[in-house]
């Protein structure tokens, strides 16, 4: 948070002393000549050892039979702003104690002793450490990068590693869209309805900028007051009325929006169209069907009766140039019947088999042989035309 | 912990050890989780687990939100029992901050948290099914009672995933009205359930053909690594955080710890049919204590919250086992470090101990007995 990154070197004041009889005694008295810092958290008890000390603490909390510590329960990596730190939370199943301890090891020196032959748990757990925080832990036995299996090559866990802003993510997302913007704004100002709405939309964006604006002062002062959650939602909300008020005074109703000519008259032509079309289906098939024709037949005959109905109504009314744009690259291509369709594909089909045989027989490799068959294709489509 | 091959066959003919890509997607890894086993013949003679796609960074997340913003993350880790998750949290940060939360709000938690337990599992023995063998049935079976919890959550909170409901010092609103005989029914019609899922899998043949004498883990193996839950509570090992270390209210519930005896596939599957039971058990008499009237929030709580200097490490007993969440606070608004310590990532560390050795369609039994959430593990 920001208050935290202005204060990076910020620590806790003062420690507290944990009451007596906890499970730090005990380890007070088996280790004697080991200088331990003892505190208590807002759970456990803990102890802040030092890193040469650390394999000795651990050996004796896990066999001392005391202590029997024999399940790590967390191993965490923690990045202080001044060292890095790696925290243990360890439990007892035969005395139902639990104990948290902390060693620390510098950014220039990121060593740490393993654990992971007294916990077997610990070689995931140091597995991740090391990925995310950096921290090297000496003799483990397989350091790979565990959650990004190539790694990242960076310490994301790491306070000097922040989040990535908004627009850095959406870097290319951005650039992509003010490129699109670049390449529509010409075509947008030809269109005769866009600008209103630009306009209209600008406005709306203001006004919840406006209204933004408003919300996060009215929060801002709330929270200085110290109010509580549902005062801080009355009085936003009445700032928010304040900025809606003073908006309604000042625009006057400017909203009489002048209906757009629809282009109902283009619609209903091709309704029409349509209609007549259905109509001259329907005709041909009960005439077909009358006649006794096979399905084929009447497939043919009824696009037999399109054709003249065409024909008859002329070239069709065109609402666009975009419109007729597709339909006149279509209506070069000749419509082929499903016979002579498959007759293609067989003929292709031989081609490929053909080409591939060839190519193995010449003992080419997988790549140079699809290319093999692609060039056969290609000379068969231009010997089809 | 190393299980004993069986010697060799001889052949004449000369073998060589093959490489098996499992996932990462594949219906029978539960989620996008890849392992890479060396097989000779069908005996796995090395696993390789790799994890990690469905990594998100939510702890480095966390870190950069408030502590009301963080809640949604841990909706986000374990999908299945996202009520317990996010009472861990609330457990951390209400344990730095000192904050007590109202009885009622803490009945309602308790309800919502064990319910959760009963779906997550049904989802576990239809998902296990599957991988045994009994295809379809017991899926089918699981799904509509897990479907008939779900519509309680989601008139509950107006979601079917991410609940986002337990806030710090309670939760975020009222349970509705006539909320406690809906759950009575649910229940009623979920324990039959439950039944149902006992007649069709406990005694079937092919399920106790395939699971019993799986892979036993000794309690020892299991402590050393790191597991919890059913997984740790089928070796026998009576450890259960509701009781070991009671959090919340659960020191006023009168509910047993089932154990399994040997550690076995098919332990872990009676352990969580039991637990099922207990948890319906739990609900029953959270419904007859909890007050009609009361606050579900603490008073004074802001809605951005400034927690004192403080860590801790939460934990509770979430369905897949002990999920703790290690907090520091350094007076900020946010959490300064958030470490999630997800049950999954410590059973699954230890697959590589379980699979080798066994049959490769064992490996799966074995994997699905965990009952992974991938989201949870890779966090």
């Amino acid at each position: 948070m920001a208050e935290q990154q202005a204060h990076p070197g910020q620590q806790q004041a003062t420690l507290v002393a944990p009451p007596p009889g906890t499970v730090v005694d005990i380890f007070k008295e088996v280790l004697s000549d080991i200088e331990l810092t003892p505190y208590q958290t807002a759970g456990d008890v803990a102890i802040v050892v030092q890193r040469e000390d650390l394999p000795r603490v651990m050996k004796t909390a896990k066999e001392h039979p005391r202590l029997a510590l024999d399940y790590l329960r967390c191993l965490s990596g923690v990045d202080t702003y001044k060292e890095l730190e790696v925290v243990y939370h360890l439990y007892s199943f035969r005395h139902k104690h639990s104990v948290q301890v902390k060693a620390s090891c510098s950014y220039d020196e990121p060593h740490m002793p393993t654990v992971s032959h007294l916990w077997q748990t610990a070689n995931w757990h140091e597995r991740e450490t090391k990925e995310l925080f950096g921290i090297i832990f000496d003799g483990h036995p397989d350091l790979r990068p565990l959650l990004t299996e190539e790694g990242l090559g960076y310490y994301i866990l790491r306070k000097s590693h922040p989040l990535a802003e908004i627009e850095e993510w959406q870097e290319d997302y951005l650039k992509l869209a003010a490129e699109l913007e670049a390449k529509t704004k010409p075509a947008a100002a030809a269109a005769p309805a866009a600008p209103s709405e630009a306009e209209d939309r600008a406005a709306k964006v203001a006004l919840a900028q406006k209204k933004a604006a408003a919300i996060k002062k009215a929060r801002d002062e709330a929270r200085a007051k110290g109010l509580s959650t549902e005062e801080e939602k009355a009085f936003v909300q009445q700032a928010l009325r304040a900025v809606e008020e003073e908006e309604a005074k000042r625009a006057p109703v400017a909203a009489s929006a002048a209906a757009a000519p629809t282009p109902t008259e283009d619609r209903a032509a091709k309704v029409a169209l349509a209609q007549k079309k259905a109509a001259a289906i329907k005709k041909a098939r009960d005439e077909a069907r009358a006649k006794g024709l096979s399905m084929e037949e009447e497939k043919a005959f009824v696009q037999q009766a399109l054709k003249a109905l065409e024909a008859e109504a002329g070239p069709p009314p065109a609402p666009s140039a975009q419109a007729q744009a597709p339909a006149a690259a279509a209506a070069p291509a000749p419509p082929m019947d499903r016979a002579a369709k498959i007759a293609l594909a067989q003929k292709k089909a031989t081609v490929i088999k053909k080409a591939r045989d060839e190519a193995r027989a010449r003992g080419m490799s997988s790549e140079e042989e699809r290319r093999f068959v692609a060039e056969a294709l290609k000379k068969f489509a231009a010997e089809q035309g | 912990m190393a299980t004993e091959l069986p010697p060799p066959v001889e052949h004449e003919l000369e073998t060589i050890d093959l490489n098996i890509n499992v996932g990462p997607q594949h219906p029978a890894t539960h989620g996008v989780f890849r392992m890479i086993l060396t097989v000779d013949g069908e005996l796995v003679v090395d696993a390789d687990p790799v994890i990690g796609y469905m990594h998100r960074g939510g702890e480095k997340l966390s870190e950069n939100c408030d502590y009301r913003q963080a809640i949604g993350y841990q909706d986000r880790t374990d999908y299945l029992a996202q009520f317990n998750t996010e009472w861990t949290y609330m457990l951390a940060v209400e344990k730095v901050g000192g904050i007590e939360v109202p009885e009622r709000a803490e009945y309602i938690r308790v309800i919502l948290g064990e319910l959760n337990r009963i779906s997550s599992h049904f989802m576990f023995a239809g998902a296990f099914g599957t991988d045994i063998g009994l295809f379809g049935t017991p899926f089918m079976y699981s799904f509509r009672e897990r479907e008939r919890i779900q519509d309680l959550f989601e008139e509950v909170t107006g979601e079917r995933m991410m609940y986002n409901y337990f806030r710090p010092g309670g939760v975020a609103w009222d349970i509705p009205d006539g909320f406690k005989d809906k759950v009575r029914d649910v229940l009623k019609e979920a324990q039959q359930g439950i039944d149902d899922l006992d007649g069709l899998m406990t005694e079937n043949e092919v399920f106790l053909a395939r699971c019993r004498g799986l892979n036993p883990v000794s309690p020892e193996e299991a402590i050393n690594w790191g597991f919890s839950g059913p997984m740790l509570r089928a070796t026998g090992v009576k450890h259960d955080l509701r009781r070991a270390e009671p959090y919340s209210i659960y020191d006023r519930f009168d509910f047993d710890i089932p154990v399994g005896t040997s550690g076995d596939v098919y332990d872990r599957y009676l352990v969580r049919l039991e637990e099922m039971r207990q948890s319906a058990r739990i609900v029953e008499q959270a419904l007859e204590q909890i007050p009609d009237e009361g606050p579900i929030m603490a008073p004074g709580i802001k809605r951005v919250l400034r927690l004192p200097h403080g860590e801790v490490y939460a934990r509770t007993e979430t369905p897949r086992g002990e999920y703790g969440i290690y907090l520091i606070s350094r007076g900020g608004e946010g959490p300064y470090r958030l470490k999630i310590r997800s049950p999954c990532f410590c059973n699954l560390s230890a697959l590589r101990n379980m699979a080798v050795g066994n049959y490769m369609a064992d490996a799966i039994i074995i994997l699905g007995s965990i009952d992974i959430v991938l989201c949870e593990v890779d966090r």
